[in-house]
């Protein structure tokens, strides 16, 4: 059987082995240059006592390659769409599952190979892309410290293999239930986007418990150190929370990462916004406000990317069993 | 000897259709069994209950001595080919004898490779780009490389044209010649079933209305043609399959029970293109319009 599948999907298997070996020679070559010109600005910045201000003036790699880096956020949707979809729609779609079905292999084994290859390939590539996009980005995590952040966070680590996998397997299970191939992709498109959208947006920030930091407007925040994820900030006051309010004039103050709500701020202290930043702040501590932030350490990036990468490996698991049954008791 | 095909009762059920009611057949094994009936009979869902492609929704059925199941031993036993010809387009027919090969334990692809170059089917060109004889002519051999014991087809000559038909029937009638074989055919064409089939399965309306050996469901039926009269006394002592009757002629299809003794009508033996016509008008309707399409090509 694994001949057939083969046999199958291997001008799948060339295309996407060409467009992998493409993006890995494009990101070792341009990661390479970009290590060698952040070694020598640090060099340079260490001569001249100015590496804390580093990450504002250096600008690593160039915009096309960032973009493409960025972009790959898609594979394993991507994957799910043209592996998994097909994978087992096209069969039925064309009746060929009756050709296959009649030969001396039992369903279940059938589908057992494909689906095992299918995923094996989606683990293999979601993971080579994460892995030259992981230490493609080594010199931009170190310099900006952003890779927990939403958006890097999604395409470095293990997290793109977990996607990879539950993008595939979304897709073979579309294809079994709808039976058709476009409307399967369809629907894994919709469904795999969506999911994504809400696990990332509302469920990934309460993984564990975040951490929360008070900073008074007195003294310069100290910030928490490394990659850490910001979670939210507000400022509070004697009446609580103070609600986040439209821009003041235009007028965007923040303080430690954490955007002051000017126009629920004390009328008397909005004066004095467009005098001096620094009274303003005072003016704030003076009427006892503070700011406050809740975030993810650096730490916990790991912790973080394993809980997610099993949130998906798991509904992917779901999803195969599902399938298995579909396939095994519903007519040909 | 156990029958290759026995069922009891066997029903299939969709949502809101009965594509099979209750169907009571046996198939002795080493018979060419043909499958006739109007369309929406019921042919398709039947053949498929005995591949195992679908489950019954009722009744029992026993394929080569048990229950289709999924199993390797079972499956190595069935050839089956749908109606639709079911073949990987891309594919070329040395792709599919080389799957055939990887997914059997018993596989004879020396004799399509044979069977094929005997016919002048290319072996290496795409599978979409044969017509639709050759096509039909690979995927029979293909079913046949299985050396399967019971091998269902359903409508394989439908769209083939009369040479690729009789040439794709001879075909077939060799492989049972070469084995032990029991074959069941579905086809709207009973003049070319009558060559080579020896025993008749007939649906009508999701019901069986007749199996058994042809002929001697042939010997059992006699036409019947005499003058227009009251026929009550034939009706009770013999089955009436169908009556036709003009303003001067009764014609009767009967299954005998003892001889005729009415010196008025004259008894003719009965084909089996009538006899399957005969069932068939009986459950279409007075109007049976669709009955001029039955043994023509579709």
């Amino acid at each position: 059987m694994t001949w057939v599948v083969w046999r199958q999907h291997r001008i799948q298997a060339y295309f996407a082995a060409a467009a992998l070996a493409a993006f890995a020679v494009l990101l070792l070559v341009t990661g390479r240059q970009m290590a060698s010109q952040y070694h020598s600005a640090l060099t340079s910045c260490t001569a001249s006592h100015t590496c804390a201000n580093l990450a504002n003036t250096l600008i690593l790699g160039t915009p096309v390659v960032s973009l493409l880096v960025t972009l790959t956020v898609v594979v394993p949707c991507l994957l799910g769409l043209f592996w998994g979809g097909p994978l087992v729609a096209r069969e039925l779609e064309t009746g060929t599952n009756q050709f296959a079905w009649l030969q001396s292999i039992t369903r279940s084994r059938w589908l057992a190979v494909k689906f095992g290859w299918a995923l094996l390939a989606a683990a293999a590539w979601g993971g080579a892309v994460s892995a030259l996009v992981t230490w493609w980005s080594s010199p931009v995590n170190a310099l900006q410290s952003q890779n927990f952040q939403p958006g890097q966070f999604d395409i470095q680590g293990i997290v793109p293999v977990g996607y990879a996998l539950f993008a595939v397997a979304l897709g073979i299970t579309a294809g079994t239930l709808i039976r058709r191939t476009l409307p399967a992709m369809a629907v894994t498109l919709v469904v795999f986007t969506f999911l994504r959208l809400v696990i990332g947006q509302d469920f990934r920030s309460h993984y564990l418990t975040p951490l929360t930091k008070t900073f008074s407007f007195l003294h310069h925040p100290v910030l928490p150190t490394g990659s850490y994820w910001l979670v939210s900030g507000g400022v509070v006051g004697p009446g609580g929370r103070l609600p986040s309010s439209p821009l003041h004039g235009g007028l965007n103050v923040s303080f430690g990462g954490v955007r002051i709500p000017v126009g629920s701020t004390p009328r008397a202290c909005q004066t004095l916004v467009f005098q001096n930043p620094l009274k303003f702040t005072s003016c704030l501590a003076s009427h006892g406000y503070h700011a406050v932030i809740t975030y993810q350490p650096a730490g916990r990036y790991w912790a973080f990317q394993g809980i997610e990468t099993g949130i998906f490996v798991l509904l992917a698991a779901a999803l195969v069993a599902v399938t298995a049954i579909v396939v095994v008791r519903r007519d040909a | 000897m156990t029958p290759a095909i026995e069922t009891r009762a066997l029903s299939k059920r969709y949502r809101r259709v009965t594509a099979l009611s209750e169907a009571t057949i046996t198939v002795p094994e080493g018979r060419i069994s043909a499958l006739v009936g109007p369309n929406g009979a019921g042919k398709t869902t039947l053949l498929r209950l005995l591949a195992g492609l679908a489950r019954p929704t009722g009744g029992e059925v026993a394929v080569l001595g048990s229950p289709p199941r999924q199993d390797p031993a079972f499956l190595a036993d069935i050839g089956f080919l749908a109606q639709e010809i079911p073949l990987y387009r891309r594919f070329s027919a040395e792709d599919h004898i080389r799957i055939g090969a990887h997914l059997n334990s018993r596989w004879d692809g020396t004799s399509v490779r044979k069977r094929l170059e005997s016919l002048g089917i290319p072996l290496n060109q795409t599978v979409g780009t044969l017509s639709g004889g050759q096509r039909a002519q690979l995927a029979l051999s293909l079913t046949l490389a299985k050396r399967p014991r019971l091998v269902l087809l359903d409508e394989p000559v439908a769209a083939l044209d009369p040479l690729a038909r009789r040439q794709f029937l001879a075909h077939l009638a060799e492989a049972v010649a070469e084995g032990d074989l029991t074959v069941v055919l579905s086809s709207h064409l009973v003049a070319d079933l009558q060559q080579i089939c020896d025993h008749l399965i007939l649906l009508a309306a999701s019901k069986v209305q007749l199996c058994g050996d042809i002929d001697t469901l042939l010997a059992e039926h006699q036409v019947l043609v005499g003058p227009r009269k009251d026929t009550t006394a034939i009706e009770r002592d013999h089955t009436l399959v169908q009556a036709v009757r003009t303003a001067r002629q009764t014609t009767l299809l009967i299954r005998r029970n003892g001889p005729v003794i009415d010196p008025e009508f004259e008894a003719a033996d009965v084909g089996l293109e009538e006899l399957v016509l005969g069932y068939m008008g009986q459950n279409a309707g007075p109007v049976p319009a669709h009955l001029t399409t039955i043994g023509e090509d579709k």
